[in-house]
């Protein structure tokens, strides 16, 4: 699990991938996951990021989750730093299904 | 077309039960994520940058309607309601949940397809020319010998775990329209002095981030040794191919390394201690596959068309999609269908479970009921008569499939980029939409003529940026997209790789910098030449200047 050791500067998120439907999860304040970065937690307290620490490896024991890592977040922004993070928070900029109004059955 | 036997039907059901019951064990953590992983990959699904993604072959390109119909069905029922056609003639979905593939592979099985080789170091997909079977060009048919090198690659258990991923594709014409010599081996089918037909054998080519163009292995390579020999370069590869470095694992990197000569001279060692006869088909084997491709029934026909010539002259938009996107059929009175997935508006590749549906009705009205896809991420009807392409063209147009771009400037190979890869540096496909909405017009893009602009979202290079007349490799750096440009590449039977320019664009100045490049091409070109034929003549130098002149 070395990829979720927390290594990075500034604010962080803890970010993954649901296991059963494969969407990009975030972790909450409640330390619950959400498909939403807008309801993610970002902070820099060491303390709170030990509990995300132990949330991630414990929801990846769960089977919740898969690929837990943290990731660095602009102070002002309060968005990733890496461009590919940003991303994962924004959602394709173009989707065929989205553009056609395309949805799934079921 | 080729039909499953039993023990087609047998791998593929027994690997539905066994993911099934992967799927089980790794939703209630009797299997870890490292074990899953490689488990899941075998079976084409990938966990892309917002979810999982499925790859589902479609050998050699070939697909009938019965097929194309259940992929609508999936597309509709587990995904999004479209797929995308890739570069390796597989269709893939973007949005599938784990916990619903297990039934998308048992939906997949009932039609005989499945994801197997669409992903891990194995012999992946093969692919070949999707004109297969329908041009005069071809010395015979070659989908007899990717069906042959799919059966004796699928799940070899010598080859499962190569030092890195390995791709064949197979053609019978001079002409290439399955890039062969940017594979890891490609396969011509040709006749020698005498008559007889065997295979030129090209080894070592590839794009990704090293591109480079294949060598001949054999010049001319007898028919009943084509499985030992590949056996035998397979073995020299899975030996010596380098383990330690997943960069240069390729066997493009190996050949290099070694010299064309001395890599020869190892397979040729290998071969010596095969017993070929262990390997090889027998010949009634080879005439039991081919006997699946002997073709539909043609009708005899007149080459001219009295109504079609009639429609040619009364519909303008028909004429215009008629000389673009037909090719010529091997058979008098027929025609072979390019159907275009690039409308200027949407991605390049991806198709509708409507248009499927429609698709799969006009194969089975029109086209004998099958279906190519190619690796320029459009689809085919292979055998139209002549008489029917203007029902035919009209259909397509009632599910806005009757784009007349085929081989024109908005024409694009793309990768789905960073809006969809977990590997990609930048976008690809709103790059491909803004070059072709700023060449939207069509008596523009006629005028242009043949022109290939081929768009990689990283050096991967899944778009086949390396071998496009203009390359466009998307990178990023702090967190600021940039594209670089490639001038001179070529994907056809004179392959070549294109030459970096120099320092990157934003997606505006490229764009604006491509129509500076085109319309100096326009200013210079003599007698109608393409493209890459002035750029081959002027070399680098003035179009370069015209695409930094801003």
């Amino acid at each position: 699990m070395s990829t979720l050791k927390h290594k990075g500067k500034g604010p962080q998120s803890l970010t993954g991938n649901e296991l059963r439907e494969g969407y990009s999860v975030w972790l909450t304040p409640e330390l619950e996951w959400s498909r939403d970065f807008g309801e993610a937690l970002k902070t820099e307290d060491e303390t709170l990021i030990a509990a995300m620490q132990a949330k991630g490896e414990e929801s990846e024991e769960a089977n919740f989750v898969v690929g837990v890592y943290f990731i660095d977040i602009e102070p002002d922004t309060g968005l990733p730093v890496r461009y590919r993070e940003k991303f994962r928070v924004k959602g394709p900029s173009y989707d065929t299904a989205d553009e056609l109004g395309l949805k799934r059955e079921k | 077309m080729y039909r499953y036997d039993e023990f087609d039907r047998e791998i593929v059901q027994s690997r539905v039960k066994q993911f099934r019951s992967q799927v089980e064990r790794r939703l209630d953590g009797r299997i870890t994520e490292t074990q899953f992983k490689p488990l899941r990959l075998m079976n084409g699904l990938y966990l892309q940058l917002h979810a999982y993604m499925l790859r589902v072959a479609v050998p050699y390109g070939s697909l009938r309607a019965k097929q194309m119909r259940q992929l609508a069905m999936i597309a509709d029922k587990y995904d999004r309601g479209y797929g995308h056609i890739t570069t390796r003639q597989n269709i893939q979905f973007n949005w599938p949940e784990l916990t619903d593939v297990p039934d998308i592979l048992n939906d997949l099985a009932e039609v005989e397809m499945h994801g197997f080789q669409t992903s891990g170091n194995c012999i992946r997909n093969v692919t070949s020319d999707p004109y297969a079977g329908a041009t005069a060009e071809e010395i015979e048919d070659p989908r007899p010998t990717a069906e042959l090198l799919r059966q004796w690659s699928t799940m070899h258990p010598e080859f499962a775990y190569l030092p890195r991923k390995f791709k064949i594709a197979v053609v019978a014409s001079k002409t290439d329209r399955a890039v062969i010599r940017a594979h890891d081996i490609g396969i011509e089918i040709t006749k020698n002095d005498k008559g007889d037909v065997g295979y030129h054998i090209i080894v070592g080519g590839g794009l990704g981030r090293t591109p480079i163009i294949g060598q001949t292995l054999r010049e001319f390579l007898p028919r009943e040794e084509l499985l030992p020999y590949l056996e035998a370069t397979l073995r020299v590869y899975n030996r010596y191919g380098r383990r330690d470095n997943k960069y240069k694992a390729r066997i493009k990197i190996l050949v290099t390394e070694t010299g064309i000569d001395a890599f020869k001279q190892m397979v040729d060692a290998e071969y010596e201690t095969l017993e070929p006869l262990d390997i090889a088909v027998s010949a009634e084997e080879v005439a039991r596959i081919t006997s699946y491709f002997s073709g539909p029934d043609f009708e005899e026909l007149p080459t001219h068309d009295d109504s079609y010539k009639a429609k040619l002259l009364s519909d303008k938009d028909f004429k215009n999609w008629a000389e673009n996107n037909l090719a010529e059929h091997k058979m008098p009175g027929y025609a072979i269908v390019n159907i275009s997935l690039k409308p200027i508006e949407l991605a390049p590749g991806d198709i509708t479970s409507d248009q499927m549906r429609a698709v799969a009705d006009l194969s089975d009205k029109y086209s004998f009921s099958e279906i190519r896809t190619t690796h320029q991420q459009n689809v085919l009807l292979p055998h139209v008569k002549k008489s029917d392409l203007y029902e035919v063209y009209q259909a397509l147009k009632d599910v806005k499939l009757h784009a007349d771009n085929i081989g024109l400037i908005s024409d694009i190979i793309c990768c789905p980029g960073m809006d969809f890869c977990a590997l990609a540096t930048a976008r690809s496909i709103p790059v491909s939409q803004a070059i072709a909405q700023r060449f939207a017009d069509p008596e523009r893009q006629r005028a242009i003529g043949e022109m290939q602009i081929k768009i990689s979202g990283c050096i991967n290079a899944c778009g086949h940026h390396h071998v496009g007349h203009i390359g466009i490799l998307g990178l990023e750096k702090a967190g600021v997209e940039f594209y670089q440009v490639k001038l001179g590449g070529d994907a056809s039977e004179n392959a070549a790789v294109g030459k970096v320019t120099g320092p990157g664009f934003s997606q505006e100045e490229l764009v604006d910098g491509i129509e500076r490049l085109v319309d100096y091409y326009l200013e210079v070109r003599k007698d109608g030449e393409r493209f890459i034929d002035s750029y081959n003549r002027l070399g680098m130098a003035p179009f370069k200047e015209a695409l930094y002149a801003a």
